[in-house]
């Protein structure tokens, strides 16, 4: 009897119930609330016409329209083109940035907040910047081009389906770069010295100390950066709200601003439809993540 | 002394007790117009006479820009915290069909405009004051017109290749031939288009046109594609068209740098004859209005679209229904339907007068009735007709990439064609 009480005196000392659920239980309140009871309701919603005080079992019936909605197909193309382009453009950039500013180019100190300060605005205020920058009549961008002898190249950037989704890639690359520059130089400021040193020692040339050093020491930032990066892109929204609203003729449409069409602008209030469409993309984004995590760590091991 | 002390107290107490008796009842109104100052004037001038006739009644109005009410609509109806009277347009198809909406059978009909009470009519019920109506009207810079040696006929109204050539004279000293825009809204570039293929196929055949039971492979419907797109093919629109706004489009029409025509609903007063440095057109600006060019082998050529525009409706689950409706109905009188005339300067569908505005303005309600003059009307813009995917290829193609020059007949024939 001693030792049974004394035993779970030990197990109430080994694993205290009571502090561990005090301390779980708000991040778990908030994590179920906020997090997985909307991610599960979702679901629920994508199998149902849901209209105001009245929901209708619709089975896959939303899956099977939306395997047929080709502006959804084609919001998933734009958007995985973003996605895709867009973190390697930004880090390549940032990183040619970094380097500058790592080998103390004169003026570093306002380059670096200069090049920084774009990610400090909202994406309403870029979008109506570059919406100027792009103007057909007076936009720097024409101007520019009409400037030297190339007017011939000038036009309506946003306003044609070519070349709307590379011009609103060129914003987010502009916008972004500042913030990876940052992470990136941080990265090499931590570089430890005698590395660096050993290798100028053996008469490492830049381009040598670069590819054979540098690069993969900071290669699980260069990577961190990259998956964030494709995060952001697979849920932009903001932006194309703002500069084109999808078009022309959906050469923009980005997942989650079909999403909203669906949800406020198509005269309905169901939120079945669009809950399907957040469903599968959510499973879609989850697949890419995940492969991509998976496959660019395996190789950075093997880097190492 | 003591007694008249406790006189007081008690009158005191009785003053008190009947305010209590009759609490101020407070509604609320949400509503679109937040930057057309005059529109907003008439409405807050309703306000003040209808809480002056009903002491115990106020209506506080929270004034919004149209796409933002909307969202903000959208969120507050689900959640059963909505207003009691809103801003609405017949379109929103959603509101009716979700019952969100009181039935307006007790208002007073009888001094609204039959074909008004249509467009808001649901199920043989009517849903919404229409106190807005208007028609696409081409506004045009007599001078400018003047000065290209262009005159616009005695019946108001160019012939197709006439307006062809007017374009082509303006290109030619630069000036753009058509102010348009489609950068913040989902109609205002396809007029060109919608009013072109009106004329060309009738009432009937363009309502079935729009409501997917005429083909856009119809060789009238190519015809008039083509039509439309030799326009923009001689430049008739900004090279900005895609990103134009609807506010910057006036200014651009007779400020800066100022088109030969615009062609726009007859709201055009709500912005453009505000003081200058709020937007508005230029004192001793030379305005006219014309009739939209008559397309080659048009079946209708006086025929032209006529739509409900701003509305007021009624929250099903508002508490004041009764004081509410009361509030409408101070609309609803041949008196406010002359005062809108007058102030606003857009068409109503409250049953009014136009022989009876003076001053200023009787000018330019000449011009409009000129122009409307034998006019046949389809009642209906068609993103008011269509619904889901039909409205958003409309939106898209018809709306944007066809009068922008970057998606061809061929191209908008197949988009229209498999939309329905």
């Amino acid at each position: 009897m001693a030792s049974n009480t004394s035993s779970m005196r030990d197990d109430g000392l080994r694993r205290p119930w009571g502090a561990i659920v005090a301390f779980l239980l708000p991040a778990l309140t908030i994590y179920v609330a906020f997090t997985a009871y909307p991610v599960v309701r979702t679901l629920w919603n994508s199998a149902h016409k849901v209209l105001p005080r009245r929901e209708v079992f619709v089975g896959l019936e939303n899956y099977a329209a939306l395997a047929q909605d080709e502006i959804f197909w084609r919001s998933v193309r734009n958007t995985i083109t973003w996605a895709s382009i867009s973190p390697l453009a930004e880090v390549s950039v940032a990183l040619i940035l970094a380097l500058a500013l790592y080998a103390k180019v004169p003026g570093a100190r306002f380059f670096r907040i200069a090049w920084f300060t774009p990610v400090l605005m909202s994406y309403i205020v870029v979008g109506i910047l570059w919406v100027w920058i792009y103007n057909f009549d007076w936009g720097p961008v024409n101007a520019a081009l009409r400037a030297i002898g190339l007017g011939g190249l000038a036009k309506a950037w946003l306003g044609n389906p070519n070349t709307a989704l590379p011009s609103l890639i060129v914003v987010t690359t502009w916008m972004w770069i500042g913030f990876n520059m940052v992470v990136l130089l941080a990265a090499l400021h931590s570089l430890p010295r005698e590395v660096i040193e050993a290798a100028e020692l053996d008469n490492c040339g830049w381009g040598q100390k670069l590819v054979y050093v540098i690069l993969p020491l900071i290669w699980p930032t260069v990577l961190n950066l990259i998956v964030l990066s494709f995060i952001g892109k697979m849920k932009i929204f903001d932006l194309v709200w703002i500069t084109t609203k999808g078009g022309p003729l959906w050469s923009t449409e980005t997942v989650s601003t079909y999403v909203y069409k669906r949800a406020f602008e198509w005269s309905t209030f169901d939120l079945g439809y669009p809950s399907t469409i957040a469903a599968i993309w959510f499973v879609i984004v989850l697949a890419i993540v995940l492969t991509l995590t998976l496959a660019l760590r395996q190789r950075s091991k093997l880097e190492y | 002394m003591f007694r008249f002390v406790a006189i007081l107290v008690a009158a005191a107490f009785v003053a008190a007790g009947s305010a209590q008796a009759q609490p101020t009842k407070e509604l609320t109104l949400w509503t679109h117009w937040a930057a057309e100052q005059i529109k907003r004037q008439y409405v807050e001038e309703a306000i003040a006479d209808f809480e002056k006739k009903n002491p115990g009644i106020k209506i506080k109005a929270s004034w919004y820009e149209k796409n933002a009410l909307y969202a903000a609509l959208k969120t507050a109806l689900r959640a059963g915290q909505a207003p009691d009277i809103f801003y609405a347009e017949p379109d929103q198809a959603e509101y009716y069909e979700n019952s969100f909406l009181l039935d307006l059978s007790s208002l007073n009909w009888a001094n609204i405009e039959p074909w008004a009470k249509q467009a808001w009519s649901y199920k043989g019920k009517p849903y919404g004051l229409p106190l807005e109506a208007w028609t696409v009207e081409l506004y045009y810079n007599k001078k400018l017109m003047s000065d290209l040696g262009i005159n616009v006929p005695q019946n108001l109204q160019l012939s197709g290749d006439a307006f062809l050539d007017m374009v082509k004279k303006a290109k030619a000293k630069g000036i753009v031939p058509m102010s348009l825009g489609s950068g913040d809204r989902p109609f205002t570039g396809a007029h060109l288009t919608h009013e072109a293929l009106l004329q060309k196929l009738g009432l009937d055949d363009y309502g079935k046109l729009l409501t997917g039971k005429l083909q856009w492979t119809d060789p009238r419907v190519v015809d008039t594609l083509k039509w439309v797109r030799s326009l923009v093919d001689a430049g008739l629109l900004p090279t900005t068209f895609t990103s134009l706004k609807l506010g910057e489009a006036h200014i651009y029409f007779h400020t800066k740098p100022g088109a030969l025509t615009f062609l726009n609903g007859s709201w055009y007063t709500s912005r453009a004859f505000n003081a200058p440095d709020q937007g508005g057109q230029p004192v001793g600006f030379p305005l006219g209005i014309m009739k939209f060019p008559a397309v080659p082998g048009a079946a209708c050529a006086e025929c032209r679209s006529i739509a409900v525009g701003g509305s007021y409706v009624i929250n099903a689950e508002t508490k004041h229904a009764k004081e509410a409706v009361a509030f409408l109905n101070t609309f609803a009188t041949p008196e406010m339907g002359n005062k809108w005339l007058d102030r606003v300067m857009v068409q109503t569908g409250i049953k009014s007068d136009s022989s009876k505005i003076s001053g200023p303005n009787a000018e330019y309600f000449k011009m409009l009735e000129a122009s409307n003059r034998g006019a046949k009307y389809y009642f209906g813009i068609p993103i008011q007709v269509m619904q889901g995917k039909p409205k958003e290829v409309f939106t898209q193609v018809i709306n944007m990439a066809f009068p922008a020059g970057t998606i061809d007949v061929d191209g908008v024939v197949k988009q229209m064609g498999t939309a329905y």
